[in-house]
């Protein structure tokens, strides 16, 4: 039996409705809900119902469907290449408050455009160097947004 | 109503907005001619700048966008066949033989002029349309209001691609319970946010739009080269740009039949330029006779002529719920609604009265927006062409620096940028396994209010789900949201034999 995105699709979201629904009964019902119709949690639960119901609908049509033919996948380099995107961006998001706005953002765009297989040292300056500087002189200068220079200097 | 249009007007003839809608019809064009990016996703990078600005401008930039976007999406069609925006997809049909015959420069005219002539028509009937539904949807209680948001979430569902019914389902749902987290405000209770101070707010809609459409998009690229055809060196032959009187003749029908057509159907929410431009297509087909009916597919100015007006037409039209029900009429709308919502507007029929200046404001720089689209773009054309030479490493690099960066210089916190990329990685998940990502941001948008109006009812009813029928107008409102959702989960249902579909259109409803 071939397992079809569609049918993935559908226990991936049957297992949200239900984790969302545990979490929907936990809600707790403040003092000045008690006795009226809709508290807090009304709706996620029914929210959670329907979302159980839909996915269970769903996955018995995957089953009743035709299995579709499986499809490409993509090659093991896209997905590396996407990985360390997401890392990058992490490490970014990690690297901003320490370091500040101009550092951080000059090697995140110089190991993206390196990830993303740029090598040459004009390109890899052009599009960094000037990017960060007048992205910061907009910001700070002509917008009045104040950016932290970064706490391991300051 | 005179007096709204007087102030919309010289909101949208001022030099800031003037300036407003030229920087969106640019941004937007360049943005519209990437493949792969749509008007969401120019729409969300614009997000950021126009918080700084006035709601007026703000709003007159984002529609400058859009139309820009939907416009460039035409010029990556005609000239190397690689639709930007799923609702330029028809366009190619005819504007890309056109393109190889040497005669890309006319396409692209007659493109620029469809465009303006749709949307500017369109703009006419918005301005009629729009202050009648304001009027009439005053009379709307907070029943009808729960209804019509019913509606608006079922619409987008039923309206999704063939095989996708369950799934635009699914994707509505889970934006409807993403707008769950943080704390209720009806009655102060935390939900979802699992003990953690930063969510106690809710995610933000810029953050969702930013990382579902922007952020997921770009690496979409990365993850799927072989799938998504790499930009190419636009054609070098442009050849004139002038129509004959002859074509003018041929084309000025279609043009008027289109605007009609897209106009109508951009109001029906989850409808919006794509359905609209393959229906104008299909239309005209139909309605050519002998040796105009082969040119369709061979390079035919009216095959051209009428997707190119009924997507500026729809977009147009797409405006209709949104400012008058508050309801968005595409995806492309519903982030704009999250815009306004942010802005601390509350579109629908209040919106007119309360912020005349704003309602009034987008209607007119509609009109600036067709002028600036067709006399800004047009002369530009061989020089907006060249920047579909832009390199794809460096783009993607950039678009995910200003997608991190737009969320993070509203919030300054980082924390919004994990969540963004946890927000990437279930987006590209999702797209994977064909999920449409328009039903989500529209359910996540709507999500709110759908509870705050469902509240209100049932307080007016005393408890009792009765309200749902008591009023004639709920019920009409409740039947067609019924009617919208057993339509197509009959045909999912008749359906179940039949083999799974395999290719699905992009989600740029």
């Amino acid at each position: 039996m071939s397992v079809s995105k569609d049918r993935i699709g559908a226990f991936l979201f049957l297992v949200f409705s239900c984790a969302y629904g545990i979490y929907a009964w936990q809600i707790p019902l403040l003092p000045t809900e008690l006795g009226i119709s809709v508290s807090a949690s009304t709706l996620p639960k029914i929210y959670a119902v329907v979302g159980v119901v839909v996915s269970l609908l769903a996955l018995a049509g995957s089953f009743l469907q035709q299995a579709t033919r499986p499809q490409g996948s993509s090659g093991a380099l896209a997905l590396g290449r996407t990985a360390l995107l997401l890392v990058l961006m992490v490490l970014y998001a990690l690297m901003l408050d320490p370091f500040g706005f101009l550092l951080a953002t000059e090697v995140f765009l110089l190991a993206g455009y390196l990830l993303m297989g740029e090598y040459r040292p004009k390109v890899l300056f052009w599009a960094s160097v000037p990017v960060v500087v007048v992205f910061w002189l907009i910001m700070t200068r002509v917008l009045g947004i104040y950016l932290a220079p970064g706490t391991l200097w300051s | 109503m005179i007096e709204g249009m007087l102030t919309g007007l010289s909101a949208a003839l001022s030099w800031q907005g003037i300036l407003y809608v030229m920087m969106g019809c640019l941004v937007g064009t360049f943005i519209g001619m990437l493949p792969g990016l749509g008007p969401i996703t120019a729409i969300a990078l614009m997000i950021p700048v126009t918080y700084s600005i006035d709601p007026s401008y703000g709003m007159i930039l984002m529609a400058g966008v859009y139309y820009g976007a939907i416009f460039g999406g035409s010029t990556s069609s005609i000239l190397i066949n690689a639709p930007g925006v799923a609702g330029t997809v028809a366009t190619s049909f005819d504007g890309y033989p056109l393109a190889r015959k040497g005669q890309a420069g006319k396409a692209l005219a007659l493109a620029a002029y469809a465009s303006f002539s749709g949307g500017t028509l369109a703009a006419v009937f918005l301005m009629v349309a729009a202050p009648l539904l304001a009027k009439v949807s005053l009379s709307f209680w907070s029943a009808d209001y729960f209804a019509l948001m019913v509606m608006g979430l079922t619409a987008i569902a039923a309206f999704s691609n063939r095989g996708q019914f369950l799934k635009a389902v699914m994707m509505t749902l889970l934006g409807i319970m993403l707008a769950t987290v943080g704390i209720d405000p009806s009655s102060g209770a935390e939900r979802f946010t699992f003990g953690s101070s930063d969510l106690l707010d809710g995610i933000s809609f810029l953050l969702v739009a930013m990382s579902i459409f922007a952020l997921s998009e770009a690496l979409s690229g990365v993850l799927r080269p072989d799938q998504k055809k790499d930009v190419a060196a636009p054609s070098s032959k442009m050849g004139d740009l002038r129509l004959s009187r002859e074509e003018i003749k041929d084309v000025a029908p279609v043009i008027g039949r289109s605007s009609i057509l897209g106009f109508l159907i951009g109001i029906l929410p989850g409808a919006g330029a794509t359905i609209a431009s393959f229906l104008a297509y299909a239309t005209e087909r139909n309605l050519a006779r002998g040796e105009k009916k082969k040119q369709f597919g061979q390079g035919s100015l009216r095959g051209l002529a009428a997707p190119e007006t009924a997507n500026n037409a729809a977009c147009t039209g797409s405006f209709v719920p949104l400012l008058t029900l508050g309801i968005p009429g595409s995806g492309t709308t519903a982030v704009m609604l999250g815009a306004l919502i942010a802005y601390g507007l509350q579109p629908g029929p209040l919106l007119m009265h309360d912020n005349p200046d704003v309602f009034w404001a987008v209607i007119m720089s509609m009109y600036v927006g067709n002028v600036v689209l067709l006399f800004l773009n047009l002369p530009m054309i061989p020089y907006i062409a060249k920047t579909l030479a832009l390199p794809k490493p460096l783009l993607t690099v950039l678009i995910l620096f200003f997608s991190l960066i737009g969320v993070y210089l509203v919030s300054f916190n980082t924390f919004d940028l994990y969540l963004m990329v946890g927000f990437a990685v279930l987006s590209l998940i999702l797209r994977q396994l064909n999920f449409p990502m328009a039903p989500l941001i529209l359910g996540f948008i709507l999500g709110g209010m759908l509870e705050s109006n469902f509240r209100r009812a049932m307080m007016i009813a005393d408890g009792s789900i009765a309200f749902l029928w008591e009023r004639p107008l709920t019920l009409c409102i409740t039947l067609v949201s019924l009617a919208l959702l057993l339509v197509p989960l009959m045909d999912f249902l008749r359906g179940l034999k039949r083999p799974a579909p395999e290719a699905e259109l992009s989600d740029n409803l």
